[in-house]
């Protein structure tokens, strides 16, 4: 469980090795086996025969994050409470008694695995890349239980502190070291237990600052004036960008300001308590089961079709070398792929490879890379304007601007080069797979690949599956999304395919309100405080009337004579064809488009749509808005269009911005209630019309599918 | 029904500037004080006066430092009027003056006190509002919760509402200042002004330092954004947030059009109607009504509620109203007032407002009361209002009597 050895030094080394599992996990288990050890430390430390600790691990990781299994499940505050409490003691029990420790990172340490390293006195990690370091709870609705938040707040300040718990990134240790949560870097092994032993024998007497009579809060407390108007603005920041709506997020900052102006046991006891508040709201496991249980699914192969071996791609060909193909071609570089980027000429396609390298420039001013690691990134790119460069590539994907002749033509160009093993994707969001796909020669290897823009920031694609397109095929392209750290979402060759199906109803129930006398910024808003990123009149604009209205008229194609106008389709006719506003490309639509950028909704609308509406209820407003999508993305899963609830809830969160704290669509009708939600849309259906009908897969859906299945 | 609380004088010191170069910060707010107690013993030609005072009551936006910890019983000690009874300091943000004045003559008309000095004192160049912060301003919870918004970016929110632009705001602005500038002129102020001394007795400041003679539409129109950084920062999205039909917060308040910080005291000798004629005192008013109100936090519109409130209180219609004093903090809303309740120009703010003569929080109150009442005696003219709008949705108001 935990090997001990001492050196001639009187340095100790206690290697993490926790039997009969991969990793190491911070349990009730490793609580226990600690607790001799430790008095065992202070006996030795007493006579003078321990210089100091060294924690490091045997496994691949340095520590696992929690039990998530068990957190998901945990409803009974005072449990929570109560486990926050014992793991808080035992950080404590390591670091009060004087013994130096020094954490020896090997692996990743996320979350509770970050802890233990928050409880030693000195943390050095080897530099390298991969490793994955500190607290990204707030990811799943979390916040960290052992009081990382105290400790970051004592060993950083809350302003440097707020920012890494807020935004829960996993960070390299490079960046990790930027940003003050390791004290060093090193090499390698043994170059790392090196560090750690001569901080060790620098540093006899050690107490952390909170233990120090005289420590205090680099940068103060709340109570100091000038950081508490900077917490205000904070706050507010944080108001305007949550719209309230997510717990953890609140919890932070409540605690940061609170906490600083308590002493370090009351502010310790009092994470414990914001712990389980948080640990037991229903938006936490909300974000648990999507975030990441339905992750972990997808990760693991969902939607992936079986009986096909692992397709490893080496090298990647990318056609068109604009913002989309330079983002795809710099996640392929920066996950280890060969890279092929073609453009009509040489100059732009090497145009594209800048692209790239700008990309890389912000990813080393991050610290993610080292300015090192520019040029052997960039020479595993290629520019060209011929396509014969693209015979290695065992996939090719299409990203050039959304024309049907044009992607023909570099089908072909391609396909002449490509074996009959190699996939090729189009990345398009509106011309249908089967239709490119007839003009493959080789329709079956045929796909398409849906990156959402930005291609690096966004966590999905969707793998549009056309009619020709073959099982195997689908299952490389699932493979290949997965080696670029994408999640892959499988769906059919529907109008918008999923996401912006989906999506498109959010847009049309806004534009519906217009029609019906609603203000427009009220419109505006109210999206937004739904949890949407935008409101829908402005994703119109963003998406283009014109596409808005092709999507719905695809939609009318494919219902026939079941096919009931959408109300909102008058007013976009009206807008496309008689005012011309067209949308943000033509900086003309729902809203007026400044050149420097900005955006103020179109001061005309209220002559062709007058408000006539003084009053509003705002839960109904918001309902329309969440419930038009669910409803949406009921349809496709009884049409099959896209098969499993993970990938739809996972598709939604990331590709098209429905709020988190809901879980995603599918999710979103767990928690709002089967009944509740079925109950609502009648009287929504009496009101505004039968595209409040619920599909009968919804009606039916077990609700025990939607919860995350014990392991 | 009229109260019984009659105003026998009220004074002030002249408004300084309350940020630096300041006229008043070399003066300490003690001491400011103890001169204004000091110029009742003068004006009543009672020497005796602190033996017959039941309470001093002082309201102050900022009660910390060198005008904390009770201000008001530490000036009454420190100004030798140890045999005055009481000593009391509140706050209720800007209205504390108003609201002290008010307190005082409620507590008369209850027969809890015969003469009561009331009024505000505020020295924001030496006493920073920061120095008094609290939970709305630096407790994310009761950020949140209480949708809290800065009074800038409030004022903002009403200007974008009603179609105020910054040329409107100026527009009143420019008037505000011609208007002090006058009556300053004119030595309309002189009646309760009193000038603030050294030690030996040398003229450190006599007259209202801030209206400018000179300023013009373009300076005005030149002038950034006041609050633009605090709205940027998430304030604009909050307030989005509770008035959703607004789309958008412009930021068109700039210093020239809210009221510049100020430095100041003003102080009201109040008593019963025996007080009066034991004293030897003529009433020169009486406090007709008073009301307090609150309106939704993120708003700065409670004043029309108050002055509803009072003037129902005090049996009247807004007709009955001779002079109108509204506190002007930020102009949009002191223009959406005399919009609301449609009040003539020649009754509203005729000396001028705090845009022009500048705002010394916890004083303003006081110091609007020594004004309307010098210009209902000049205009010989009965009935004055008062309102003051503060943050977190609170107004004061008060209705006053000449006799």
């Amino acid at each position: 469980m935990i090997h001990y050895r001492k050196d001639t030094d009187k340095i100790a080394t206690l290697i993490l090795d926790m039997t009969g599992r991969a990793g190491n996990l911070l349990n009730h288990q490793i609580v226990a086996a600690f607790a001799p050890v430790i008095e065992h430390l202070k006996k030795e430390k007493a006579a003078g025969e321990l210089n100091g600790v060294i924690i490091t691990s045997a496994k691949q990781d340095f520590l696992e994050s929690g039990d998530l299994d068990y957190l998901y499940r945990l409803e009974d505050p005072a449990r929570a409470f109560e486990a926050a409490e014992q793991l808080k003691q035992f950080l404590r029990d390591l670091e009060v008694p004087g013994v130096p420790v020094a954490a020896a990172i090997n692996g990743d340490a996320l979350g509770t695995g970050f802890e233990l390293t928050l409880a030693c006195h000195y943390r050095v990690a080897i530099a390298d890349s991969k490793l994955r370091l500190g607290h990204p709870e707030v990811k799943i609705g979390l916040i960290p239980s052992g009081g990382a938040i105290i400790r970051l707040m004592w060993l950083l300040g809350i302003e440097r502190a707020y920012p890494l718990l807020l935004e829960g990134r996993r960070y390299s240790p490079q960046e990790a070291h930027k940003v003050g949560l390791i004290d060093a870097l090193a090499d390698n092994r043994e170059d790392m237990l090196a560090k750690a032993k001569a901080w060790l024998l620098a540093n006899h007497e050690v107490a952390r600052p909170w233990d120090d009579p005289n420590g205090s809060i680099p940068g103060g407390t709340a109570a100091d004036p000038n950081l508490g108007h900077r917490i205000r603005l904070l706050t507010a920041r944080l108001s305007a960008h949550t719209n309230d709506l997510y717990p953890a997020k609140r919890a932070i900052i409540d605690l940061l300001a609170e906490a600083s102006k308590l002493d370090f046991a009351t502010a310790y006891r009092l994470d414990s308590r914001y712990y389980a508040r948080v640990a037991t709201n229903p938006v936490t496991k909300n974000m648990i089961s999507t975030f990441w249980f339905d992750k972990q699914a997808v990760r693991s192969g969902v939607g992936r079709p079986k009986g096909f071996g692992k397709f490893r791609a080496r090298k990647v060909g990318i056609i068109g070398a604009g913002q989309m193909g330079s983002g795809i071609a710099f996640l392929c570089l920066r996950n280890g792929l060969q890279v092929v980027l073609k453009d009509v000429s040489q100059p732009i396609a090497a145009r594209g490879k800048e692209y790239v390298g700008a990309k890389i420039d912000e990813y080393i001013e991050r610290g993610t890379f080292q300015p090192t690691d520019r040029p052997l990134l960039l020479e595993r790119v290629a520019t060209t304007n011929l396509s014969d460069q693209f015979a290695e590539c065992d996939i090719v994907v299409e990203a050039v601007f959304e024309n049907k002749s044009v992607k023909t033509k570099v089908t072909r160009e391609a396909e002449q080069h490509l074996d009959e093993y190699s996939v090729f994707a189009t990345n398009t969001l509106s011309i249908p797979i089967t239709e490119l796909g007839k003009e493959s020669v080789r329709p079956a290897n045929y796909v398409g690949l849906h990156f959402f823009s930005p291609a690096e920031k966004t966590a999905v694609v969707e793998v549009v599956v056309g009619e020709q397109t073959s099982q195997e095929t689908v299952a490389r392209a699932f493979d290949f999304a997965i080696s670029i750290r994408k999640l892959p979402i499988v769906v059919k060759d529907s109008w918008g395919f999923f996401a912006a199906r989906v999506l498109n109803t959010y847009i049309l129930e806004g534009i519906t309100m217009l029609r019906e006398g609603y203000s427009a910024a009220l419109i505006e808003n109210m999206g937004r405080q739904a949890g949407m990123k935008s409101g829908p009149l402005a994703l119109a604009d963003e998406l283009g009337l014109k596409l808005v209205l092709r999507y719905e008229q695809q939609a009318a194609e494919h219902y026939g004579q079941r096919y009931t106008q959408h109300p909102a389709v008058p007013a976009l006719t009206l807008l496309r064809d008689d005012l011309e506003r067209t949308g943000r490309s033509k900086r003309l639509g729902f809203y007026d488009y400044s050149p420097d950028g900005s955006a103020r909704l179109w001061s005309g609308l209220a002559d062709h749509f007058p408000v006539t509406k003084d009053s509003y209820d705002r839960m109904r407003m918001k309902d329309r808005f969440l419930f038009a999508q669910v409803i949406e993305a009921g349809w496709c899963l009884q049409e099959e269009v896209i098969e499993h609830l993970e990938a739809a809830n996972l598709a939604s969160v990331y590709g098209w911005g429905f709020p988190g704290y809901t879980g995603g669509v599918m999710r979103y009708l767990y928690s709002y209630g089967q009944q509740a939600f079925i109950d609502r849309c009648a009287e929504l259906r009496e009101r505004y019309g039968q595209r409040f009908t619920v599909p009968k897969y919804l009606r039916q859906l077990s609700m025990e599918r939607l919860q995350p299945q014990s392991s | 029904m009229p109260t019984e609380a009659f105003i026998y004088d009220a004074l002030r010191s002249p408004r300084g500037r309350g940020v630096p170069p300041a006229h008043l910060y070399e003066v300490k707010p003690i001491e400011l004080l103890a001169q204004c107690l000091t110029a009742f013993q003068r004006r009543s030609g009672r020497e005796d006066l602190p033996t017959e005072v039941d309470d001093l009551i002082i309201g102050c936006n900022t009660p910390a430092g060198d005008q904390g910890y009770n201000i008001a019983r530490a000036a009454l000690l420190y100004a030798g009027w140890g045999q005055a009874r009481g000593g009391l300091q509140i706050n209720r943000f800007n209205t504390s003056g108003l609201e002290a004045i008010n307190l005082a003559a409620a507590r008369i008309n209850a027969g809890y006190g015969a003469v009561i000095l009331a009024g505000g004192l505020e020295v924001m160049s030496r006493v920073p509002t920061y120095l008094n912060s609290g939970p709305m301003m630096n407790d994310p919870a009761t950020v949140i919760n209480s949708h809290y918004i800065p009074q800038g970016v409030a004022a903002d929110l009403v200007a974008s509402t009603h179609g105020l632009t910054q040329a409107v705001l100026d527009a009143y602005a420019l008037r505000s200042h011609a208007k002090a500038v006058a009556a300053k002129e004119a030595g309309y102020f002189a009646p309760s002004l009193e000038p603030i001394m050294d030690q030996n007795g040398l003229t450190i400041l006599a007259e209202d330092a801030l209206p400018n003679p000179e300023l013009t539409a373009e300076q005005l129109a030149a002038l950034p954004p006041r609050f633009a950084e605090m709205g940027l920062a998430g304030f604009d999205e909050m307030a989005l947030h509770r008035f959703p039909l607004v789309d958008h917060v412009g930021h068109d308040h700039t210093t020239g059009n809210t009221s510049a910080p100020a430095d100041g005291c003003a102080l009201c000798l109040l008593g019963n109607r025996t007080a009066g004629e034991r004293l030897g005192l003529r009433a020169r008013a009486r406090i007709r009504a008073v009301a307090m109100s609150a309106v939704d936090a993120t708003l700065l519109t409670g004043g029309v509620n108050a002055s509803d409130l009072v003037l129902k209180q005090a049996g009247l219609a807004r007709g009955d109203v001779d002079l109108w004093e509204f506190n002007e903090s930020f102009a949009a809303p002191s223009i959406r007032f005399q919009q609301r309740l449609d009040i003539a120009e020649d009754r509203f703010n005729v000396l001028g407002g705090s845009i022009a003569l500048g705002e010394p929080l916890g004083a303003v109150g006081g110091m609007m009361l020594c004004q309307i009442l010098d210009e209902l005696e000049r205009r010989d003219l009965t009935i004055g209002s008062l309102t003051i709008d503060a943050g977190a949705g609170l107004a004061v108001s008060t209705i006053i009597e000449r006799l």
